[in-house]
């Protein structure tokens, strides 16, 4: 598959929130105010792309020279972890702004399943490293995007009639299947 | 006496006041993706709650020996080795149950669900208790799946368990099967919870009765 | 272990762990990789099995398309080919799909395919693997690719019966799933041609 496709389908078509249900605790939780949702699917897409380099090396590298695949999962989820401290403790070093905006939703990615997800899926599809790479991209693309429609969608909520016991998370999912419902006209485009 | 009777709230806890996916949307990753039919759900219910009872007994067991600021490190390594167990015992004995669950059986490891009750239980109580714990949380978890499981099942193929109970009159809603029937019908089912659990319609009903 | 400072202390809880999920995991492995194994083998020969006429054996042949399976029937005591099977993989209406295709020995028409991973839409494109509202021949769409002809290449025509020997129908309501299956096959059969030999004859 091309690079762009690859990137298309991730983005659009099979949006990692809307299609495969990754990412969802971040997208009920932070998804109130457009600012946060565009900061945290910046979070989100810059630890995608590391993530997408270093579980492909570890894969390619580590895990299948040595025959020990069995480990996938259990060294997936701590370079993951690792990886997700690291990248905390750096730009709090680097820059105070940005450390200010990123730095409060980096320990909560930790446990978003989009990130693992991400590197299941580019193992389980065979992905070359450039691949797995825009891949990743794409998937964070398509994060950022679902979370910041449903943000702007939410914030217009607040000022309206929702009936009593479909306030919070139920108007939440009704507005979400809306979305992946509006998101399955673009099948087809690949 | 009384500790019997907590004993029993402590696993009737997770079925419904704090079931994990209606009252703390706990999980909702698996639930939303793998319940476009019954079995599936209750398949990724038993995974996710063997994952939560054997993590939970290590983790309790163990839980005066790990460090505090090492214990999420640990917490992720042990949940991810059950994981893997689970993950191969379903594609080394049931190979269609896991081609059908995919990567969701691996995603168990990040479900919010299992290192939330270790964080929150397991790593303050003993093995009995937090088995007790996890035994509740993986029941209503396994409802919830199955219940969602069924409604879509239904409603999206006609079917329940994968045995067909409605006749050729009924078209298949085929929207309830796709990621928008996961989203609508777990709406639908929280705010049916919320009107359930509303305390003002509950004193209006002790009223009349 | 108060002696101990924090940090040898962390290290060697975690280590423990590690160690511990490494023994638990090692041990799992060796149980469970055989029969993984084996239920991979099993849903290859199935599948083989499907889009092939019924032979003994098969060999393997690595090419630089892809691995090309030989179906070999023993027939009086004589080794005669079936035909070949492989993998085609391309895009779908929505990702990506894997057929395995079996075609004849002198590479003229197919002997059958079979979608083994899609995730077309459901009710629609899932019509490619099996359509359970056409109670009589809920296969029907991948059945009319057995003995379908290869040249100049396999068209899906709409809304009526084929009346040409490479010609199928296409599903209603999923025409580019259809004609994504199609054109996989055209694409990749095209591939393999340059690769394999076709051995003509039907007794060669």
């Amino acid at each position: 598959m091309s690079y762009f496709l690859i990137f298309f389908s991730a983005a659009i078509v099979n949006n990692f929130v809307l299609a495969y249900f990754l990412g969802i605790c971040p997208f009920v939780g932070v998804s109130k105010r457009v600012s946060s949702a565009v900061s945290m699917g910046m979070a989100v897409t810059f630890v995608m792309l590391i993530t997408a380099v270093v579980t492909w090396l570890i894969y390619h590298l580590i895990l299948v020279p040595f025959d020990v695949v069995i480990l996938q999962y259990v060294s997936f989820i701590l370079v993951i972890a690792s990886l997700v401290q690291l990248v905390e403790m750096f730009i709090r070093k680097v820059s105070k702004p940005l450390y200010d905006t990123l730095g409060i939703f980096l320990p909560l990615i930790t446990t978003n399943c989009a990130i693992l997800g991400l590197a299941l899926f580019s193992v389980l599809r065979d992905y070359s490293f450039m691949e797995s790479v825009v891949f990743g991209l794409g998937a964070g693309a398509g994060f950022t995007l679902a979370l910041v429609i449903m943000a702007g969608i939410r914030e217009e909520l607040e000022l309206a009639p929702v009936p009593k016991y479909f306030q919070g998370a139920a108007i939440t999912m009704i507005v979400a299947g809306g979305l992946a419902l509006a998101f399955m006209g673009f099948a087809g485009m690949i | 006496m009384s500790s019997t009777l907590s004993l029993k709230t402590e696993f009737i806890k997770g079925i419904w006041k704090e079931n994990p996916v209606m009252a703390s949307l706990l999980g909702l990753c698996p639930t939303l993706a793998v319940t476009n039919a019954a079995n599936n759900g209750l398949a990724m219910g038993l995974a996710t709650t063997f994952v939560l009872l054997s993590s939970s007994l290590m983790i309790s067991a163990l839980r005066n020996f790990i460090p505090h600021q090492v214990r999420i490190a640990g917490y992720i390594v042990i949940i991810a080795t059950f994981v893997t167990v689970a993950d191969r015992f379903l594609a080394a004995y049931f190979p269609v149950i896991s081609a059908s669950l995919g990567p969701y059986i691996p995603l168990i490891v990040v479900n919010c669900l299992i290192l939330g009750r270790q964080e929150a239980f397991s790593s303050r109580n003993g093995i009995g208790r937090s088995l007790l714990d996890s035994l509740g949380m993986g029941i209503g978890f396994i409802i919830v799946l199955v219940v969602l499981g069924i409604i879509r099942e239904i409603l999206g193929s006609g079917s329940i368990f994968g045995i067909a109970i409605l006749g050729d009159w009924f078209t298949p809603w085929m929207v309830m099967i796709l990621p928008p029937g996961a989203f609508l019908t777990l709406g639908i089912l929280i705010a049916l919870a919320n009107w359930y659990n509303d305390p003002s319609r509950s004193k209006e009903r002790g009223t009349v009765s | 272990m108060s002696k101990m400072s924090l940090s040898t202390r962390m290290i060697l809880v975690l280590t423990l762990i590690t160690v511990l999920s490494g023994g638990i995991l090692a041990g799992w492995d060796t149980i469970t990789k055989p029969k993984i194994a084996f239920h991979r083998q099993e849903a290859l020969k199935a599948a083989i099995g499907d889009v092939l006429p019924a032979h003994d054996t098969y060999t393997r042949e690595e090419t630089e398309f892809g691995t090309i399976y030989i179906a070999i029937a023993t027939r009086d005591s004589s080794e005669h080919l079936v035909g070949i099977a492989f993998m085609a993989v391309g895009s779908g209406f929505q990702g990506e799909l894997r057929i395995m295709v079996g075609l004849s020995p002198d590479m003229t028409q197919l002997t059958g395919i079979k979608v083994l991973e899609q995730i077309e839409t459901p009710g629609l494109g899932t019509k490619i693997v099996v359509d359970p509202s056409n109670k009589q021949d809920p296969y029907w769409f991948p059945a009319q690719f057995r003995g379908v002809h290869l040249s100049p290449e396999i068209v899906v025509i709409k809304n009526a019966k084929p009346t040409r020997n490479n010609e199928v129908q296409g599903i209603t309501g999923a025409t580019i799933s259809s004609k994504a299956v199609t054109n996989i096959l055209n694409d990749q059969i095209a591939h393999i041609k340059t690769v394999w030999p076709s051995k003509g004859g039907p007794e060669s």
